[in-house]
């Protein structure tokens, strides 16, 4: 078992900076997952752990012990790649058997602990089988259980979800959650969808063009965005981001969104209080699709927009509005009646607003 | 394993019931499209090897003064192949053909490999070297069997060589002593052709997927243990086409042997190639010349059918439908 520590670590492919002075702990057994788009620099991370990729600069110490020259092979580090990389010239019991067999096991522990794992992973009726002609799911299921019978201290998973359809997806998450709780391993798992970091993960490390944005528990990052990419990255449909700026209105403060009209915080400490932190009036009022509220009453207390699309998906409905040529989204729960084209108020709800620093991105006002 | 090469078969020979108008469209294409190709083979294989068959019964030839056509009047039936199980020089020729193919193409399909997995990887200077690597194998025979022709010259480079490193007088006569003649010949073969085995396995071990090596790399396997469990099966299909390719144009090796010793001393380095020339141009003896091509024909084929389903197996257990043996 082991922690990971990496340490200022960079990697730079001639003139593009993939990771850039990534510093971050992995506490031993827990579940982190790496979460970004597509380029952020969560493979080639998870790359450096491995040992297929070597660091430019910084450390990555297991357990505080440097394992910068240490081979990949001998780093105790089970990889799951994202196409799976079966040995298609074996059968699944070769496969499975390939990690113990080149650390020359005796054969009879060998046989055993196949068994094992093949039924762990219910691929029992498929030993016998090329692995050329599994399905997709079972291949998932083969590469899981190659890396994960050599009982490795850390476990490396590069997007093992995303080639899987939806309903065994569903599974696959599960029984990520049942394996890692039976192995007590450490876990790091490399995902671009938020959803599998938010139901997996301990811990997620949300990165960006190479840079760390914000690291905490799922809940943390939900709710506390450290900044405009973390709020905009996490959540479907995303945040709204609507660019305002710092107004006295009548003596109270207030954030004014032009044309659409003003937004008094006297009645929201919460608001109030990340308010008082802003060094310049150019801010940025974030606010959940879920938490928002659509009135068609005539007060004064939220924004004017324009209904433009009305989305139902599934037990919810996503309402797609207009406000003064922005975009945004508000989640409701069941079948909502309203029209294309009716003029509403967005009503921002109190205690679950967000604001940041325009220019920075920064959130304002975070403990 | 057999029992499914044998189904597969049947299925691509036999006419399926269950043709649909589409492939009946396709496969009266494919025969409009090859017909003339068809009776070009038709002419230039099925005729020739007819007459062939038919010479091969008679005592025809060239002196004789007569048209082929009259070689009946010669016939003796099997007389021919009868003298060719007693041919001491036939047979000794084919054994020293064998030793060629047995010793030279092991050798060079060795240094094949290692030179392939050398080149797989990348390292400075690897395309110059991979261009150098492949020149032997564009040299015309002839000229290459003349260089070393050369070489082997008692008061050749390769003595003077020996001779500075040893510090005595090295004066081997290569190409004219009994033992050592063969084997400058087997140094010669094994310098031309190295580069195609190693062009054709460097090929395959190239299309090795690269995750699968990586997968073992982080199982825990060593290079050795990637190479054996990993690249090597990887490339049986390869390797085996590599070696019967090499393995049948060794069989035929004329060229290099026709210009370092032309067969000699003696016959110590006559291959049968170079036997059925000397048949043919010096002795004249075009019937027997015509049964001992039916015979080499008929043995060859032997050989490469037996490849051949060498092949197939290892294709039919890379394809069978789920169940292989563990």
């Amino acid at each position: 078992m082991a922690s990971i520590r990496l340490s200022s670590l960079s990697k730079r492919f001639g003139q593009v900076t993939a990771v850039d002075r990534l510093e971050l702990l992995i506490p031993d057994k827990e579940f982190v997952a790496l979460l970004g788009p597509s380029g952020c620099g969560k493979t080639t991370t998870m790359n450096m752990i491995a040992g297929i990729e070597r660091p430019t600069e910084g450390r990555i110490l297991f357990d505080d012990r440097d394992i910068q020259n240490l081979p990949p092979s001998r780093r105790d580090v089970g990889f799951v790649f994202q196409n799976y990389a079966i040995f298609t010239h074996m059968t699944v019991y070769e496969n499975l058997a390939f990690g113990l067999r080149v650390r020359k096991l005796p054969r009879t522990e060998i046989d055993r602990r196949v068994r094992e794992m093949a039924s762990l992973m219910r691929l029992d009726n498929r030993l016998d089988w090329l692995s050329a002609k599994l399905s997709v799911n079972e291949l998932q299921k083969v590469a899981i259980g190659r890396s994960a019978i050599t009982e490795p201290a850390i476990f490396l998973l590069d997007e093992p979800l995303s080639n899987l359809d939806a309903a065994f997806r569903a599974f696959m998450r599960t029984e990520l959650k049942h394996l890692q709780h039976q192995f007590q391993q450490t876990m790091v798992y490399v995902t671009h969808d938020q959803i599998e970091a938010m139901s997996l993960a301990d811990r997620i490390a949300v990165m960006n063009l190479g840079v760390l944005q914000q690291y905490g528990s799922p809940a943390e990052v939900y709710n506390q965005p450290r900044n405009t990419f973390v709020a905009n990255f996490m959540g479907s449909p995303s945040m709204n981001l609507l660019p305002c700026s710092a107004v006295e209105n009548n003596g109270v403060p207030a954030l004014s969104f032009g044309e659409v009209g003003m937004l008094s915080l006297a009645q929201d400490d919460a608001l109030l209080r990340r308010f008082r932190t802003a060094q310049a009036p150019s801010l940025v009022f974030g606010a959940r699709p879920e938490d928002m509220e659509i009135t068609t009453s005539d007060n004064d207390a939220g924004l004017a927009a324009t209904v433009t699309f009305v989305e139902p998906i599934g037990p919810r409905t996503v309402v797609h509005l207009d406000m003064g040529g922005k975009t945004i989204k508000i989640a409701k729960e069941k079948r909502f009646p309203i029209g294309i084209g009716s003029r509403v108020n967005v009503v921002p709800p109190r205690g679950k607003c967000h604001l940041f620093d325009a220019e920075s991105g920064a959130a304002l006002g975070l403990e | 394993m057999t029992a499914t090469t044998a189904t597969e078969g049947k299925h691509r020979r036999g006419k399926k019931p269950g043709v649909t108008p589409l492939e009946a469209e396709g496969l009266r294409l494919g025969f409009l499209m090859s017909l003339p190709a068809q009776l070009l083979l038709l002419f230039i294989v099925v005729f020739p090897l007819l007459m062939q068959v038919y010479v091969s019964l008679t005592y025809w030839g060239p002196l004789d003064g007569e048209s082929w056509i009259y070689a009946y009047s010669s016939l003796n039936w099997f007389d021919n192949y009868g003298e060719l199980f007693a041919d001491g020089r036939f047979w000794g020729s084919i054994g020293r053909t064998l030793l060629i193919v047995v010793v030279c193409v092991p050798i060079e399909f060795l240094l094949g490999l290692g030179l392939a997995t050398l080149f797989v990887d990348r390292f400075p200077g690897r395309r110059i070297f991979y261009s150098i690597l492949l020149t032997p194998m564009m040299i015309v025979p002839a000229v290459a069997g003349y260089m070393f022709f050369m070489m082997f010259q008692s008061t050749g480079p390769l003595n003077d060589l020996f001779s500075r490193i040893t510090g005595l007088t090295v004066d081997f006569v290569w190409l004219s002593d009994n033992d050592l003649a063969i084997v400058a010949v087997m140094i010669a073969d094994i310098w031309q052709w190295t580069p195609l085995m190693f062009l054709i396995l460097l090929a395959g071990m190239m299309g090795v997927p690269e995750d699968q090596l990586k997968a073992a790399t982080l199982l825990g396997a060593n290079a050795w243990q990637r190479f054996w469990r990993i690249v090597l099966p990887k490339m049986k299909m390869v390797m085996i086409i590599a070696l019967v390719l090499r393995a049948v144009e060794c069989f035929k090796i004329f060229d290099l042997l026709f210009v370092m010793t032309k067969g000699g001393p003696g016959i110590q380095t006559e291959s049968i190639s170079l036997y059925i020339y000397k048949l043919t141009f010096a002795d004249l003896e075009w019937s027997y010349v015509a049964a001992l091509g039916l015979f080499m024909l008929i043995a060859l084929s032997l050989l490469a059918w037996v490849g051949l389903v060498a092949m197939q197996r290892a294709q039919a257990r890379a394809q069978a439908p789920g169940g292989a043996e563990a």
